[in-house]
């Protein structure tokens, strides 16, 4: 912990502050649930952001993992009375065992490939659900899910049960990115004959990102579906795959903290769209699709890299340029004694 | 002196054009053998080959005593087998203290949890990591640019870098494709001088490159590919003397005759 604070101390010390006050500077109901959502969505980037950044794979069937995750244990908990803390775990590792397999069956597969084939994996899980209705409940979906026991489960004990779990996936996340695995992860997406020359198994660790990534979709998915009591298939298909898969590029791809300003920013987008559809009639429906959609564009049109990686080189500038400028002024003083 | 790699007829065709004609050579234990001809030779077809980048189409790499045609790429770093890129291979988002770090990756076990978890076995080999990839740093001069994007750097400062990134896995044997490339002469000596240290401490070197001054100071032996076949073999000063090799590929660079 003390080289993480060295390492990251005034990103994290930050955001440490922000996400602990935020219940309180909004001390809304309202406010506290949106601010539960995003965390979980958070969660999931984070996931999305090793696959894609990292390794340089493209996933566009990110919910389906975080569908499978929160149906896992919401049928453990409802239909065999299994605690929510053990749905938990199985809400890990269910989607991980998915992972590895679609991993294992796609494994060589890029670019345009890949995208279809998560694209369809993404179909089939939805589908899935839908069908399987002894389990699932199909359609119309399952209610009464047990909630998790945390501190009497307030929207307040809730938000910092799932703000503490974001914390600790940043972490974890934030630790690989610096370590011999990440840089293995790094090394394949700029080149994989280097990354192969150097010892690393390019198939294999694009597969354990993969499974890495399912495992923070499955959590995310276990404690929503404990969180809203109901889940139906809805929220687990494409729309929220692009959705997730926007908060990544938005934030800058090779960055863990780009994931998580994505989804802020997906956050207030929506929460935005939601007060002026209030004003506006037009505004209903799947308006937010077309917004995410054109963001995306825009992005990959002007700004490929993402927030972070622009703002952190603008920063690098402008240091750079100070301390020129301090070294100038520091010759001239010298110059005049 | 023993053999560490021998290569047995081995071709390779890309889509019906020959870029590689069944040639044969071994390198040495401790020695540096260079490997010349005029571009298009096939020089880099032969290193991606001895590398595990591409199979051969036609016969047989052995490295210590070990067949390595079925034997994956990844298997070969571990093996002791590393190499250059003439065309650079560098991570370009990473430092360049990074960069050495990913070639010690054979060298390091942390699985992705301890990793993850930042457990005190993997804080400790990563602590080991940085200090062996500074110490090459230093060897090839490069400490100062430890902390700079790879990006940043000018094509000569990657060149060492890719260097010390193959040199950091201590691998038996060290393929070097066009090292000096865009060096000029006192950096070009200074890597000659380098690469006998290299080889004065157990690594071999398989070196492709067009610098005459660079081969005939250093290679032990020299063997010359023409067209995908090899034409000659021996020392340099036999090569220099080759009528075949002096017609084939000397006789067309005149700096050779003024240095060589
Ligand atoms: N991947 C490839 N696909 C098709 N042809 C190739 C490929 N790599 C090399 N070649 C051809 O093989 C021949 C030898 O190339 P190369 O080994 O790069 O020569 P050298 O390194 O000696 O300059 C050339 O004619 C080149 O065009
Ligand atoms: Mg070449």
């Amino acid at each position: 912990m003390k080289q993480l604070t060295k390492k990251w101390g005034k990103s994290l010390g930050i955001y440490l502050a922000l996400m602990i006050i935020f219940p309180f500077v909004m001390p809304d109901e309202y406010y506290r649930s949106v601010g539960i959502i995003i965390g979980l969505q958070a969660i999931v980037a984070i996931g999305l952001c090793l696959v894609m950044g990292l390794a340089g794979q493209i996933s566009l069937g990110q919910a389906s993992f975080w569908g499978i995750g929160a149906y896992t244990s919401a049928v453990l908990t409802t239909k065999f009375g299994l605690t929510p803390l053990v749905g938990l775990v199985a809400s890990a590792i269910v989607p991980a065992v998915f992972a590895f397999i679609l991993g294992r069956a796609i494994a060589g597969l890029q670019g345009y490939y890949l995208a279809m084939a998560t694209l369809a994996f993404g179909y089939i899980v939805q589908i899935g659900i839908q069908e399987w209705e002894p389990v699932t409940g199909g359609a119309s979906g399952m209610i009464s899910i047990p909630q998790v026991p945390f501190f009497g489960g307030s929207e307040l004990s809730m938000y910092y049960l799932i703000w503490g779990i974001v914390t600790c996936v940043l972490l974890f996340s934030l630790n690989l990115m610096h370590s011999r695995i990440g840089r293995a992860f790094r090394a394949i997406h700029k080149s994989e004959v280097a990354a192969t020359s150097m010892g690393i198994d390019v198939r294999k660790f694009k597969l354990n990102a993969f499974v890495v990534s399912g495992m923070f979709a499955g959590i995310s998915g276990g404690l929503y579906a404990h969180y809203m009591g109901i889940l139906d298939p809805q929220p687990f298909g494409m729309h929220e795959s692009i959705k997730f898969l926007t908060m990544v590029v938005i934030g800058g791809m090779t960055s863990i903290w780009g994931a998580l300003i994505g989804t802020l920013v997906i956050g207030f987008i929506s929460e935005g769209l939601v007060m002026l559809s209030e004003v506006v009639p037009g505004l209903q429906g799947d308006v937010d699709t077309i917004v995410f959609g054109g963001i995306l564009v825009l992005i990959v049109m002007f700004m490929p890299e993402g927030l972070v990686p622009r703002i952190r080189s603008l920063y690098e500038k402008a240091q750079a340029k100070k301390a020129a400028a301090n070294a100038e002024q520091r010759v001239e003083r010298k110059a005049a004694i | 002196m023993t053999t560490l790699l021998t290569v047995q007829d081995l071709s390779r065709d890309f889509g019906g054009v020959r870029a590689v004609n069944h040639v044969d050579f071994e390198v040495k234990q401790g020695e540096i053998l260079a490997l010349i001809g005029p571009n298009g030779a096939g020089k880099s077809t032969v290193l991606n080959m001895v590398s595990g980048v591409i199979p051969p189409s036609e016969g047989e790499i052995r490295f210590a005593n070990q067949l390595m045609t079925r034997v994956p790429g990844y298997e070969y770093a571990k093996l002791g087998i590393t190499r250059t890129f003439q065309n650079l291979q560098t991570f370009d988002d990473m430092t360049v203290l990074e960069n050495v770090m990913v070639g010690m990756h054979t060298k390091t076990h942390s699985s992705l949890f301890s990793c993850g978890m930042s457990l005190t076995t993997a804080r400790r080999e990563e602590r080991t990591m940085q200090e062996r990839a500074h110490t090459w740093l230093e060897k090839v001069g490069l400490s100062s640019l430890a902390s700079s994007h790879a990006g940043s750097l000018p094509y000569g400062k990657l060149r060492l870098m890719e260097i010390a990134r193959a040199m950091v896995a201590e691998p038996k044997l060290l393929l070097l494709d066009e090292p000096a490339a865009g060096l000029n002469h006192t950096e070009t000596a200074e890597m000659s001088r380098m690469f006998q240290e290299i080889r004065e401490n157990g690594t071999a070197i398989l070196l492709v490159e067009h610098d005459m001054d660079m081969i005939m100071t250093i290679a032990d032996r020299i063997v010359v590919l023409d067209q995908g076949s090899k034409i000659a073999e021996g020392t340099p000063r036999e090569i220099q003397e080759n009528p075949c090799v002096i017609a084939a590929y000397l006789g067309t660079e005149e700096q050779v005759e003024s240095r060589g």
